[in-house]
């Protein structure tokens, strides 16, 4: 089992049997939940609302593209993982993708399943480990606060 | 010369040319299809692949499940259904491995230099043809070990498909084709070698200057090794030649160097 279970998976493929594939075989092989959308606008709307640890998306779709897609879930959560999973494989496509979208990972159809559940994985552990580290930096901040509160607190008590 | 006659023969010309220009064009317009077809099989192929490893896993689960409980007619189906999903697997390699070699071929636009296993796109070309040839040619490779070679694949498989198109077509009833990959210096040589008719002295120099055919009509551009020669020569900086004996068949010589000169650094 996996230690980062019950990470939040997002999934946009316009083609519903790669999301059922992809599906089968991550609850196969993990306990994540797994949120599979055939339109990327859903899919933008699903992350206005519900915070997920990586979002897979597939690059060629009507109406809005991978790359635009993936811009719109960094935009809403920044710290989520990205990932480009395309069977358009163009040079130009994957480096504005990886420049412009900050991208975790890059991969190409037909994937490999053993080589997606691995980057999968490695991408949920850096997204989780990252709010980890968002949280205690706000406690962080939180507690410097309270010093700062009580170190201005004795300094009037001894004035 | 007279005058009517040399008009005749440059009305003959023009009609051959544009001839060759609505074959090269039907082509074109079939390769870019190809290209499209290329992508839109790639999607379902993945996902029969990544489906056929999760019924593999969920059998094994199934099975685990099972144990002493289940009955002979219970077992007998879960193997049928692992021996179906094992020759689906096969077929789908299959499949897989054809678009791939297809994919190198259509990969126009891309003029970069890349390190490129020789043997592999040979294998690719081959690939190609077979399916043309299955019962009728034997087809055998015999390659040293190479290392990689600096080409532009999709063109250089380009000029190996077209001599192995016309190795094959030279073949009229039951034939072989041999294929020798070799390490000569520093360079990288070929041998396609066919028991085909055999090229005649008559058309052996006009061969390589292009606009020259032998095949009837549709079937040729008579481009084929004139492009293949650009491809060799003028891009890669090797050569092509070829030795026939009329009856007996034909060999062609790619030789590429295997690091790349750029123009002017040669």
């Amino acid at each position: 089992m996996d230690t980062n279970a019950q990470a939040e998976v997002l999934l946009v493929d316009d083609e519903e049997m790669v999301i059922t594939s992809v599906r089968a075989f991550l609850m196969l092989e993990t306990e994540y939940n797994i949120h599979g959308f055939t339109s990327p606008e859903q899919a933008v709307k699903h992350m206005e609302t519900h915070p997920v640890d990586v979002a897979i998306s597939d690059y060629l779709m009507p109406k809005m593209n991978g790359i635009q897609m993936l811009s719109k879930a960094k935009d809403l959560q920044p710290e989520a993982a990205r990932i480009l999973l395309t069977g358009h494989a163009d040079k130009q496509s994957a480096i504005r993708a990886i420049n412009d979208v900050g991208l975790y990972h890059y991969l190409e159809k037909p994937w490999d399943n053993a080589q997606l559940l691995l980057i999968v994985r490695g991408a949920i552990e850096r997204t989780q480990l990252l709010r980890r580290l968002q949280s205690m930096v706000s406690q962080l901040d939180d507690a410097h606060d309270s010093l700062k509160d009580i170190q201005t607190r004795l300094i009037k008590a001894f004035l | 010369m007279d005058r009517p006659t040399e008009v005749q023969n440059l009305e003959h010309e023009i009609a051959t040319l544009r001839e060759q220009m609505i074959a090269m064009n039907r082509l074109f317009s079939v390769g870019q299809l190809a290209a499209g077809v290329i992508h839109e099989i790639n999607t379902p192929i993945a996902s029969i692949f990544s489906n056929i490893e999760v019924l593999q896993k969920s059998l094994d689960v199934l099975e685990r499940q099972m144990q002493d409980t289940a009955t002979p007619k219970a077992r007998q189906i879960v193997e049928t259904m692992r021996s179906l999903l094992a020759v689906d697997r096969v077929a789908c390699e299959r499949i897989s491995a054809i678009v791939r070699s297809l994919k190198t071929h259509a990969r126009a636009g891309d003029e970069e230099f890349r390190d490129t296993a020789i043997e592999q796109l040979l294998d690719d070309s081959l690939r190609l043809i077979q399916a043309d040839v299955k019962n009728r040619v034997t087809i055998q490779t015999e390659y040293e070990a190479l290392p990689p070679v600096q080409s532009i694949p999709h063109l250089l498989g380009q000029a190996f498909l077209n001599i192995l198109v016309n190795a094959a077509q030279a073949i009229p009833g039951e034939g072989s084709i041999i294929v020798r990959v070799k390490k000569q210096g520093d360079f990288a040589v070929i041998e396609i070698e066919d028991t085909g008719v055999g090229i005649t002295i008559d058309c052996k120099n006009r061969l390589l200057a292009g606009g020259f055919t032998t095949k009837p009509l549709g079937e040729g551009t008579g481009l084929g090794l004139a492009i293949s020669r650009q491809i060799v020569v003028d891009r890669h900086g090797g050569s092509l030649d070829f030795e026939s004996e009329p009856g007996k068949g034909t060999t062609f010589f790619v030789r590429i160097p295997l690091r790349h000169q750029p123009a002017g650094e040669a």
